[in-house]
């Protein structure tokens, strides 16, 4: 289960590949970075530059496998190499995998173990090579219950990672299904010569920066704490291309205001996610570019459907016609944005096709929640039944002002429906608390999707007293038999109509409100050309980045 | 003097005191709070106690209490529930911004206070002291962040003058020194000009009141008899004992700092000690948030010694006050 | 400015404020319903046209049209295309002071804002009087050593930076309105107990007061007719200072994003948000700093203009 949620766009390292491709207007007018030249090849660098990169946060430290960020992660997946790279594929099928660390592989014939190949070229920063040693020491790393990697649930169908010698790695699984591969891949190789002699037990308690080496195309050259991070070209990157920048310039700002003044002001060359609210002062700007895809998250309203007022999947139905979602797409996401479905976003060849987003209609909500018992019996523009008001509390985090935008706005909607919401902004640490314990009634919540399919966390019907991101405690019998049936299953198109039947449920039922299918906005300054940008990560392609000319200021 | 000193230090040791326990009992005895910011939901008993234990909060609260002090007095000040980087670590690379932007800011208030000041008081009630007095009347009316936010838009982005943020630019680490210390003074002027406005407003106000009192004392008036220059009169003979309080007065603008720094490094992302304490307070970094509120209230204690003390040497009179 | 004219000025636009803040929904047109999808950031001035249908939808938009049997609502991204007999009202409004991203009234938002801000303000001013009264009052008359480690204890909380001590007690204790003015309280209370008590201690030598205890008046009396009437003009003037300082607090720590929860209208809140329009509706921010600077400045002039007269009166 990968499936993050957060203030910020939390998505991890599964997810570190390129999804729906869309090219800049610079990247289809510029001619892409010459080929470039060999590692050793010290005379023909390339042209060089700087790229500011505007961010929010800090680092939250230099290990990949103690943080829990998206932005940390991306960060250092530049540093750090992977065994492969997943292709932009994910919406027809599973995944498909390109070499990376690992050259080639081979799976045997009850694709149950799996051999990989690495690259004897591979070389850490240090000059030590990269062998089948980092790639079992990763291995421990992700699964050790010391450092509790918030992803090791991906390995949780790997029995073994083994050296069979320095370059060749022998992987086993428990089970044959879709994502064996990118379940082993996920997460980066991390250097054992450096830092196996420190017991997992003291991880948490270290200061890696002084231990980082580079193994990806750039290494860490300097961290300003709260202010800047630097990173430059790895001289000896042992793949190719080397990258043509020779530095990136990550600048922390503490708020998106801020972030959005440097990046109008020239201090800032590209912001990974654009407030939709500055969409308008952005795009009016000659300097800069902006790039819009979708970015594989869906923005949805949760109920708890063990409340009374909210159990019957007629109320809930009721609810969601109620909301005028493309109002809400208008103003809250300057008009970009999906109208949410279901519970597989629609872009994955898993959604079925022949489902349409509710239609907002105040008039059948209206009837669906008299025929629930609801009636203003009193009056004041408030349904009531049985003497109890419909008043509903609805979270938000306190962090996160679109959040709070959609709550001020389904409050509206409610509101001429007879329902009153009172929308509460709690921090985020209250909030999950709050949801954790099933001690809400509604709340706003993101859901940032792998490019796996997998609705167990969510759907399944959770065990008693055990943690779960089944926040509103959905449960229906037929959609976990479905589920067993789905998970029985190693092959991807028998599941397709399996999962279009669990869809047909779940948007039966109405647990959520699906809002929103997410767009992102990623502005860049017009010098950068060459940039892919997709939904994994803005730094997808860095290393193949080249500016016009070196920043104003 | 010298033992005036002595006793004033001897003085501030127990108010140093007092304000660090006070902090504590505020932060670590109130209910649940601290106790709380190190719980996290995620959590399992087993890893609650452990986390418990290794923040002394199984430890009875008297015993949390002075094993806090002993750290605090052996200058360990814990360490950052976030960053897990010790506080000391952290205060050290945020207070030489703060103290620079800080001491522009002062600078800036106690030279254009006094400008205003010597000009309004030149012909009290003339076109100049109404307008200076109107003017400072809204400048400290203004809320700073909002003042701060305008400068940003029109010196920043429309009229593209200044930097909108930070202290250096991106590539300011490969420049030479010159050069990188142009890039500084460039990114200080804004935020430096709107903390200190506020504060000039205030000297200017103080000061003019000062000038016009000492303008009908005896040995002005004497000083106009022997036939002085009215500039001489003003700049030599008035402005010299209005200063005396001035002095007092930049101490007790140091609070008033202080507290501005937070809105100002916030709005300009100026890597100080406000910035630090607010990114601390929404991350609820109780650590960060008691050593910075400590540190406030001491820097407020030495600065108020400090414009007591001048002001005792500059003014023989005043020492016997002061004892 | 004379000292008479400055109490005038200050308490005249003080009062007008007020007012306008608390009857400002009696006597205004009712506000158009928020409608974020055609009538967001409309400039002061803007004249819109509230459409009501019978099911009690409402639309809002400074263009519609009546054609034949439709009614056409335009809107920046698509129009609302409706049945005239679906309508059940039309009516024009002005919305002097623009609309905000939500299409909310601003000049309505202003007025909420004001009077959360200031009631909250004013409640924390109590809240201080009331405890640093007490403690004042209690440090003199108690003497010697307790009241000697009283006010090392309120100079100690003096010497906390104002907003310190807010951000502080904001991070340990997420505000509501209730914690907001407890917060607001108890951070500036200790500059009133200095001054009570020094009123106290002053007034205790003086004639009229050993007069009033050699004519064997008790101690109450003593407060009563005494103390609290000479008390009560460097009260005054304390309080109208106190609450510009408040003011700006309160809308500090809301721009700051740890006051008040942002479905709340607050002044600093205003600012805070309207600085993420700057651009396309100057006036979000401008109008709710304005009105600040107007509050403020007031209290400082009424407080000015009661430190004149007093010394005036005493003199």
């Amino acid at each position: 289960m990968t499936r993050y949620h957060g203030v910020e766009v939390i998505e991890m390292t599964k997810n570190l590949l390129p999804v729906a491709l869309l090219v800049t207007a610079a990247a289809a007018c510029g001619p892409p970075a010459s080929p470039p030249p060999g590692p050793s090849d010290a005379a023909a660098l390339p042209s060089g530059g700087t790229v500011v990169i505007g961010l929010l946060s800090d680092v939250q430290g230099w290990n990949p496998y103690l943080a829990d960020d998206l932005d940390t992660a991306q960060l250092l997946a530049l540093v750090y190499p992977t065994l492969a790279i997943e292709q932009p594929d994910y919406h027809r099928h599973p995944p498909s995998f390109a070499p990376a660390l690992a050259r080639a592989w081979t799976w045997s014939d009850d694709h149950l173990v799996l051999e990989l190949e690495l690259d004897p070229r591979a070389r850490w920063s240090d000059g030590v090579p990269i062998t089948a040693r980092d790639v079992v020491f990763t291995w421990e790393v992700q699964t050790s219950d010391d450092i509790d990697w918030l992803h090791s649930d991906a390995k949780g169908s790997i029995t073994a990672v083994e050296a069979v010698d320095d370059h060749t790695v022998r992987a086993s699984f428990s089970r044959v299904y879709p994502y064996q591969l990118m379940d082993l891949n996920d997460g980066p190789i991390v250097p054992a010569h450096l830092w196996s002699s420190i017991p997992f037990a003291d991880w948490r308690d270290t200061d890696w920066l002084p231990r980082s080496v580079a193994g990806g195309p750039f290494r860490i050259a300097g961290h300003t704490p709260q202010q800047q991070i630097t990173l430059e070209r790895n001289p000896g990157y042992w793949d190719a291309p080397l990258p043509a920048l020779d530095r990136v310039v990550f600048r922390i700002a503490p708020s998106e205001q801020s972030l959005v003044n440097q990046l109008l002001a020239g201090d800032i060359d590209v912001l990974p996610s654009l407030p939709p609210a500055d969409l308008e002062r952005v795009r009016a700007h000659p300097g800069i570019e902006l790039v819009i895809y979708d970015d594989r998250s869906y923005t949805h309203l949760c109920w708890n459907t063990t409340d009374p007022r909210l159990a019957d999947p007629a109320v809930r139905r009721a609810l969601t016609a109620a909301i005028d979602r493309q109002t809400l797409v208008d103003v809250v996401y300057g008009g970009f944005g999906r109208l949410g479905v279901g519970p597989i976003l629609s872009s994955f060849w898993a959604f079925d096709e022949g489902l349409e987003p509710a239609p907002h209609d105040p008039a059948a909500a209206r009837a669906g929640l008299a025929a629930a018992g609801w009636s203003d019996s009193d009056g004041d523009g408030v349904l009531d039944r049985a003497g109890e008001a419909f008043t509903i509390e609805l979270l938000a985090a306190a962090e996160n002002e679109l959040r709070q935008d959609i709550a001020l706005l389904v409050q509206a909607d409610l509101a001429r429906v007879g329902v009153a919401v009172e929308p509460r902004f709690v921090e985020w640490g209250t909030l999950v608390a709050a949801v954790d314990a099933g001690d809400f009634d509604g709340v706003v919540n993101r859901w940032e999707e792998p490019t796996q399919i997998d609705l167990e966390g969510l759907w399944r019907t959770p065990a008693p007293d055990e943690p779960t991101f089944n926040f509103g405690r959905y449960s229906n019998a037929e959609v976990d038999r479905l589920l067993d049936e789905v998970a029985g299953l190693a092959d991807f198109a028998a599941q397709r109509p399996l999962y279009h039947r669990i869809q047909r449920l779940i948007v039966a039922d109405q647990p959520y409100t699906f809002l929103v299918e997410n767009t992102r906005l990623t502005a860049l300054a017009s010098r950068i050309r060459g940039a892919e940008i997709n939904s994994a990560t803005p730094y997808f392609n860095l290393e193949r980045w080249t500016v016009g000319r070196e920043p104003a200021r | 003097m010298r033992r005036l000193v002595a006793r004033r230090l001897l003085l501030l040791a127990p108010m140093v005191w007092l304000v660090a326990t006070l902090t504590f009992a505020v932060v670590v005895a109130a209910p649940g709070s601290y106790a709380d910011a190190v719980d996290h939901p995620g959590l399992d008993a087993a890893q609650r106690e452990a986390l418990r234990a290794r923040y002394g909060l199984d430890q009875p609260l008297h015993r949390q209490y002075l094993s806090w002090l002993g750290a605090v007095l052996r200058g360990d000040l814990g360490v950052s529930f976030v960053t897990k980087e010790p506080v000391t670590r952290l205060l050290g690379r945020a207070l030489p911004p703060t103290l620079l932007l800080g001491g522009a800011a002062l600078l800036l208030d106690f030279l254009l206070g006094v400008a205003v000041a010597v000009a309004a008081a030149r012909r009290p009630h003339g076109w100049f002291d109404r307008v200076s007095t109107v003017v400072g009347l809204g400048v400290a009316g203004l809320p700073s962040f909002w003042v701060a936010g305008l400068a940003v838009l029109v010196f920043a982005l429309l009229l593209g003058w200044f930097p909108a943020s930070h202290m250096l630019s991106a590539g300011a680490d490969r420049m030479s020194g010159g050069a990188r210390l142009a890039d500084l003074l460039h990114h200080l002027v804004l935020p430096a000009a709107c903390l200190g406005l506020a504060g000039a407003a205030g000297t200017a106000r103080y000061l003019r009141a000062a000038l016009l009192d000492i303008r009908s004392e005896r040995f002005i008036l004497a000083a106009r008899a022997r036939g002085l220059s009215e500039r001489r009169v003003l700049w030599v003979h008035t402005l010299r004992p209005a200063l005396l309080p001035a002095i007092t007065l930049l101490g007790l603008s140091l609070p008033v700092l202080v507290s501005g720094s937070v809105v100002i490094e916030t709005v300009f992302s100026w890597p100080g000690v406000g910035l630090a304490l607010l990114r601390a307070a929404q991350a609820r970094d109780l650590p960060v948030i008691m050593a910075i509120t400590m540190l406030g209230a001491v820097a407020v204690l030495v600065g108020s010694l400090i414009a007591d003390l001048g002001y005792a040497a500059a003014d023989p009179r005043a020492r016997e006050d002061l004892r | 400015m004379s000292a008479p004219r400055r109490l005038r000025v200050g308490a005249g636009s003080l009062g007008l404020l007020v007012v306008a803040c608390l009857a400002g929904p009696w006597v205004l047109p009712v506000a158009p319903a928020a409608d974020p999808a055609r009538a967001a950031l409309l400039p002061p001035g803007a004249v819109v046209t509230e459409v009501t249908t019978i099911d009690g939808r409402a639309y809002v938009s400074p263009e519609v049209e009546v054609e034949g049997e439709t009614v056409t609502v335009a809107g920046p991204r698509r129009d609302e295309v409706l049945a005239r007999t679906d309508v059940a009202s039309m009516r024009r409004v002005r919305l002097w002071l623009g609309s905000d991203r939500f299409g909310r009234d601003v000049l309505g938002q202003l007025l909420a804002g004001g009077r959360i801000s200031v009631a909250v303000a004013a409640l924390a001013a109590l809240v201080a009087l009331v405890v640093g009264t007490g403690v004042g009052l209690a440090a003199a008359s108690a003497g010697g050593a307790v009241d000697a480690a009283i006010m090392r204890l309120v100079d100690a909380l003096l010497a906390f930076p104002t907003l310190f001590l807010l951000i502080l007690l904001a991070a340990l204790f997420r505000p509501g309105p209730a914690v907001l003015v407890a917060v607001l309280g108890l951070s500036s209370w200790m500059g009133l107990s200095r001054l009570v008590r020094g009123q106290v201690l002053a007034l205790r030598g003086r004639d009229f007061v050993l007069a009033a205890r050699a004519a064997g008046a008790t101690e109450g009396r003593i407060w009563r007719r005494h103390y609290l009437p000479n008390i009560a003009g460097p009260l005054a003037q304390d309080a109208a200072l106190r609450l510009g300082d408040l003011v700006l607090a309160e809308s500090t720590l809301s721009f700051l994003g740890i006051g008040l929860p942002p479905d709340l209208p607050t002044w600093g809140g205003m600012v805070a948000e309207g600085h993420r329009v700057m651009v396309d509706g100057w006036w979000l921010a401008t109008l709710p700093g304005l009105a600040i600077a107007l509050l403020v400045i007031s209290l400082a002039l009424l407080g000015d203009g009661i430190q004149e007269r007093l010394a005036t009166g005493a003199a």
